[in-house]
Parts: C-alpha cells; sequence; structure tokens
C-alpha cells in the first residue's frame, strides 16, 4: 500500500490534493460526482464580508490551453456563507477551507475572524492576490511591505491555521513569499492566476469591462511550477502548489520542485471528477516508481 | 446530471456548415427533458479546452441527437467525429421547458435555435396544440423541413432574410397576427439574442406567457464558475447554465 497522506504541520491530509477556490464551488455541486471525503481538503470560493454581484458580462475567453477569466468575486457575503459552510459540513468530514477576500485590510481582517469563530471551518486561505480596486488593480501580494503587515494583522486575530496565496504577477516571488512566512503565515499557496487581457479587434475594445483578466489552465502550468520551486527553496513553512495541474504527473512534479499538497483548478471545470482521478494517478505512479510516501519525493529534485 | 462516454453512431452533414449528430449516451438519454442541454467535448487532449454546450435535439434511449453548425475550433471538431468514435459528455444540465397540457403553444426558432425547441415541440404535441415560426438567412440554414412537415403541427411559418425560401424577412414580422389568429396562450422562443429581444418587445403586452432559452458563454455548465451569467430586470445576475436556460421572458433585461 502507498502511502498518500501529507503534513502541512498544523493538519494532515489524506492525500495531496485540493480542489482550488473559485473552480470548486461549495464541493457540495460535486456531490452527484464523487464523495466529497475523498479529498484532501478543498476551498470554497473566494468570499468578501457583504454580497458582491461580479463584473458584468462576457467573463471568460478560452485561450489556447487557458482560459481567462474576470468573474470578479460575485458571492453571498460572509453572513450567507456561514449557513452554507455548516450545511456542507454535515455532508463530509474533508477539511473546508475558506477562501478570505478583502478591498481593504479591514475587510480582510473582518473575514477573517468572522470565520475564525467557526469550528467547521479547518483552514482559512487568505486570497491576497484578489485585485483591489480602490488601488487600481494592485493587490497586497504585489507588495512585500503590504504582504507582512496585512498577514502580521491577521494572525494576531485568529487562531485558525492562515495559508497565504499569492499572486504571480510580481518581479521578484521570493520577497512576498518570505514576507508572509516572517509574518506568520502557516503555509503558502500558489499561484492565483496570471494578469493577462483579450481585445475585440471589431470594435477595438478590451473584451472584459475591466480589461485585465486571470489566466489560469495548462497554459500557466511551466510559469507556476517555475514559482512553487522558486518559492519552495526559501520558505520553511509548507508550500501549496497549483497552476494547470491536470493530471497525477503534474502532482508529482509540483511535489519534485517542492510542495507539500497541491491544488486542482480549472480542470474541475472541464471534467467535474478530475480531482478523483488525478488521486489515482498519483497512486498508480507511485506503484509504478516504487515509492511508498510522498516524503520521499518532496523536494528532491536534481538540479 | 453525470459524466459520461457517449458513442457516435452517426454524423450527419446535412448541408453546408450543418450536421445532426446521433449518438448513444445512455445517462442522458434517460434524464434528459426539453429545454436540457449538454457540454460536450470531441477531443482526447485538454485542446480545445472548454466543452461546449448544445441542446437536447431529441432523444430515444439509449441515443440522442445533436443538431449543430460549426462556427470554431469545437464544432470543426466534432464534424470530424466518425461512428464508433467516444465523446465525452456531462449532462443533462439546466432547467427545461415547462410541461404543458391543452395550450395552445407557439414556438419561434431562428436558425440552430430549432435544435433547443424541437424536443419540447414533440413533447408538446401529445396534450397541446403547437404552432411553429421558423426562420433562418436563407433556404441554405433551414434544416428538418421534411419531418417539421410531417408531426402535425397547427402552423408552420417559415422566414428567410433572403426569401430563399418561405416569406422573405425576419421571424419577427408576424408574430402578433399568428398569436391572435391561432388563440395562442404559451410561446416558447430560441435564437439569436438580436431575435429574442425583439420578441420581447412585440410581445410583451399580450396576454401569453413567454419563455425563452438563452445562450451564454460556459465554462463549466453545472454551477461552478459563474462565467455564463446574464442580467434580470431587478439588476440581478442569473446563471443561464443553472437557472436557465430557459427562462421567463419578462425576467431577463432586454
Ligand atoms: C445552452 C446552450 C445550448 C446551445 N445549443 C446549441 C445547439 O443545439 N446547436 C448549436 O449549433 N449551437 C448551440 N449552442 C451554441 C454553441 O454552444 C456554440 O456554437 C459553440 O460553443 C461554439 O463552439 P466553437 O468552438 O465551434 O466556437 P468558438 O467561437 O471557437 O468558441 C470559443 C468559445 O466561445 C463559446 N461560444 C461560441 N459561440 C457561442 C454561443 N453561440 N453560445 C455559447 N457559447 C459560445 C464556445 O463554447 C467556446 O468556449 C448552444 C449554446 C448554449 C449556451
Ligand atoms: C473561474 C475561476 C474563479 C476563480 N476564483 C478564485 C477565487 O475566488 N479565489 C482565489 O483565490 N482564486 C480563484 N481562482 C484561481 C484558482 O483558484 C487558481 O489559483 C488558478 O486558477 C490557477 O490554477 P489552475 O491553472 O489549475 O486553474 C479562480 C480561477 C478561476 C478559473
Ligand atoms: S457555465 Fe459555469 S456557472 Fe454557468
Amino acid at each position: 500500500m502507498v502511502d498518500l497522506s501529507v503534513d502541512l504541520g498544523f493538519i494532515g491530509l489524506k492525500n495531496p490534493v485540493i480542489p482550488a477556490s473559485g473552480t470548486f464551488g461549495y464541493g457540495e455541486e460535486f456531490l452527484p460526482f464523487f464523495n466529497l471525503d475523498l479529498l484532501g481538503a478543498f476551498v470554497f470560493k473566494g468570499i468578501y464580508k457583504n454580497k458582491r454581484m461580479g463584473n458584468p458580462p462576457p467573463r471568460i475567453q478560452e485561450t489556447p490551453a487557458g482560459l481567462l477569466n474576470s468573474i470578479g468575486l460575485p458571492g453571498p457575503g460572509m453572513k450567507e456563507l456561514k449557513k452554507i459552510i455548516k450545511r456542507v459540513y454535515q455532508s463530509t468530514s474533508t477539511p473546508i477551507i475558506i477562501n478570505v477576500c478583502g478591498e481593504t485590510d479591514q475587510e480582510y481582517l473582518d473575514v477573517a475572524e468572522y470565520f475564525d469563530r467557526m469550528e467547521e471551518v479547518a483552514i482559512l486561505e487568505l486570497n491576497i492576490s484578489c485585485p483591489n480596486v480602490k488601488s487600481g488593480g494592485r493587490c497586497p501580494a504585489q507588495d512585500d511591505k503590504h504582504t507582512y503587515r496585512l498577514v502580521k494583522q491577521i494572525k494576531q486575530s485568529v487562531s485558525t491555521p492562515l495559508i497565504v496565496k499569492l499572486s504571480p504577477n510580481v518581479t521578484d516571488i521570493s520577497a512576498i513569499a518570505i514576507s508572509a512566512e516572517e509574518a506568520g503565515a502557516d503555509c503558502i499557496s500558489l499561484t492565483n492566476t496570471f494578469l493577462g487581457m483579450a481585445i475585440d479587434l471589431e470594435s477595438r475594445k478590451p473584451l472584459f469591462s475591466k480589461i485585465v483578466a486571470g489566466l489560469s489552465g495548462p497554459a500557466i502550468k511551466p510559469l507556476a511550477l517555475r514559482l512553487v520551486w522558486e518559492v519552495a527553496r526559501c520558505v520553511h513553512v509548507p508550500v501549496i502548489g497549483m497552476g494547470g495541474i491536470t493530471t497525477g504527473q503534474d502532482v508529482l512534479e509540483f511535489i519534485l520542485a517542492g510542495a507539500t499538497a497541491v491544488q486542482t483548478g480549472t480542470i474541475n471545470l472541464i471534467e467535474p471528477s478530475a480531482s478523483i482521478r488525478i488521486i489515482k494517478e498519483i497512486e498508480q505512479i507511485m506503484k509504478e516508481q516504487n515509492l511508498m510516501n510522498l516524503r520521499e519525493l518532496r523536494g528532491t529534485l536534481k538540479t | 446530471m453525470k459524466e459520461e462516454t457517449g458513442t457516435i453512431v452517426e454524423n450527419h452533414h446535412i448541408q453546408n456548415e450543418y450536421y445532426l449528430i446521433k449518438m448513444r449516451a445512455d445517462h442522458v438519454s434517460k434524464q434528459g427533458k426539453p429545454g436540457n442541454f449538454i457540454m460536450v467535448s470531441a477531443s482526447s487532449t485538454l485542446e480545445p479546452l472548454l466543452k461546449r454546450p448544445f441542446g437536447i435535439f431529441d432523444l430515444n434511449p439509449p441515443y440522442i441527437w445533436i443538431y449543430y453548425k460549426v462556427v470554431g475550433r469545437g464544432t470543426r471538431l466534432l464534424s470530424t467525429l466518425n461512428p464508433d468514435d467516444k465523446i465525452s459528455i456531462l449532462g443533462p444540465l439546466g432547467n427545461s421547458f415547462p410541461v404543458l397540457e391543452n395550450e395552445t403553444i407557439l414556438a419561434i426558432a431562428g436558425g440552430t435555435g430549432i435544435a433547443s425547441v424541437y424536443f419540447a415541440i414533440k413533447e408538446y404535441l401529445k396534450n397541446n396544440k403547437v404552432s411553429l415560426i421558423y426562420g433562418a438567412k436563407s433556404k441554405n440554414d433551414l434544416n428538418f423541413l421534411h419531418s417539421l412537415e410531417t408531426i402535425s403541427l397547427a402552423g408552420l411559418y417559415l422566414y428567410s432574410d433572403d426569401g430563399s425560401i418561405g416569406i422573405k424577412g425576419v421571424v419577427t414580422a408576424d408574430i402578433k397576427k399568428i398569436i391572435n389568429q391561432h388563440g395562442i396562450t404559451i410561446t416558447i422562443s430560441c435564437g439569436p439574442d438580436e431575435m429574442l429581444n425583439r420578441i420581447f418587445w412585440i410581445i410583451k403586452d399580450l396576454k401569453t406567457d413567454d419563455y425563452a432559452s438563452l445562450e451564454a458563454i460556459m465554462g463549466c455548465g453545472f454551477g461552478i464558475c459563474q462565467s455564463c451569467v446574464v442580467e434580470t430586470r431587478n439588476k440581478e445576475y442569473k446563471q443561464v447554465c443553472t437557472d436557465g436556460p430557459v427562462f421567463k421572458m419578462e425576467e431577463i433585461q432586454w
């Protein structure tokens, strides 16, 4: 028997596969496809304090091997989400991760504190890569000092383990990751989507109302792998890798690059049961390579 | 709703860019209702990445039919499928047209919009009177005329932009007249947004109950990505894939 379990320090997971925020709804939408207990953990779509409409359509465009999205984080607000969490918690023992968003530091703090009090929430993932409308689309994860300040503030007021989710849209990802770690992050996850854009030639206008959009899917896998490798080399907390994962082989590559666990994103939209297939593929490859557990593999990239 | 692998039985090239696929799909063929759609991918790689949405044109377990027009990468790939080829399917998806009895129904279809109303028309004919207005650019874009003539519609009105078949003009030209003439109580429409928009403004003050099947760019088809939204009259967004694709016309901000 191969051992698929992984240890994030603050929590052990039965396997390294975690469906990512915004690509897995609230988990319950996937009950027709599989038992949520089979997952390592799963992340709810991002939540702000109040109800949000999101951006006007169009909100996505398919690109070669990728997906551009400008959904704009619509959601019911944190009070409504609480009811959903309680309901979903009844259907699974798999740890639930809440993806915390905010337009201001205070909002991030309010949302984090609100869910900190819920026993049904195992982990908070701080989405410091959401674009901040007030600062012209920039996000805290693009500034190491802002990252430090925000993470520190949140760590001081919540006791639920905190994952900090980084943006790839920076020059020096290590600096941001180190700031998050120094401020007390229990874990780093990366990467959120890469900024891109689409233009409608006929109207000579940007396709999306916010002009820029986020690129995900297989197209970004090599870029994400490089960022994960770089971050895993310079922080001591566990790293959760993501970006374009579609197979068990992709997962093992991220683990070789230094990730302890991974998140599956866009593939969940296309193949709802993908995460379960991926878990099986990991197990299969481990058997073929005589690997007893994933610790043996993590960060053992021969450079 | 389930993921299943369908098997192509026939991929019939009707004319020009138009095809009718018959495929074996055990689950969808049993569960599908008029108005439902499916997401399909003909690719065994992830290129193109997303599945494409199509209405269930017709079904007869274990088979379903999809009527499509080749417009881009995904539909072009569909057109290359041969008998026994596999196709991945997610479905049935979305809501369906209402179940009706003893009504006098008018279906209005523009172009491939016929795909989303044909199955409904066949069901409705069992317990209702049904008429159909069906239009497209030219006679090369109007298909299934033979079967439409044989299913005992109370009225069949054909339109073409160029006058090559039926009445020269758009499907909205005589709607009011036809509604009055037949004493229509319910309308169901599917076609380009522009056509639906025009229909809405023409019939909004009549006493008919009006339903439309909408299209939207879809990332997933089952309610996850929130990409397929349409604005409603009370300034909210609804998801076409889960709240629709069938909406009461007055709900939508036209
Ligand atoms: C609920 C629903 C039912 C549909 N039923 C039918 C049908 O029965 N027969 C038929 O011929 N067509 C139908 N369509 C439209 C069909 O989905 C598109 O023609 C098809 O997705 C085009 O794919 P492509 O790769 O060939 O085109 P491309 O232009 O290369 O596609 C690029 C992207 O845009 C999307 N897209 C392009 N056109 C449309 C469109 N009109 N509506 C939604 N997404 C689009 C594609 O899915 C893809 O994600 C339906 C659409 C919806 C939403
Ligand atoms: C439709 C969509 C919605 C997303 N919503 C969120 C979100 O709410 N919060 C978040 O942190 N990331 C969000 N993401 C980013 C994903 O969680 C993930 O970081 C990214 O897509 C890269 O992984 P992938 O290439 O496997 O999709 C979203 C991505 C997509 C495609
Ligand atoms: S297509 Fe993804 S939510 Fe409708």
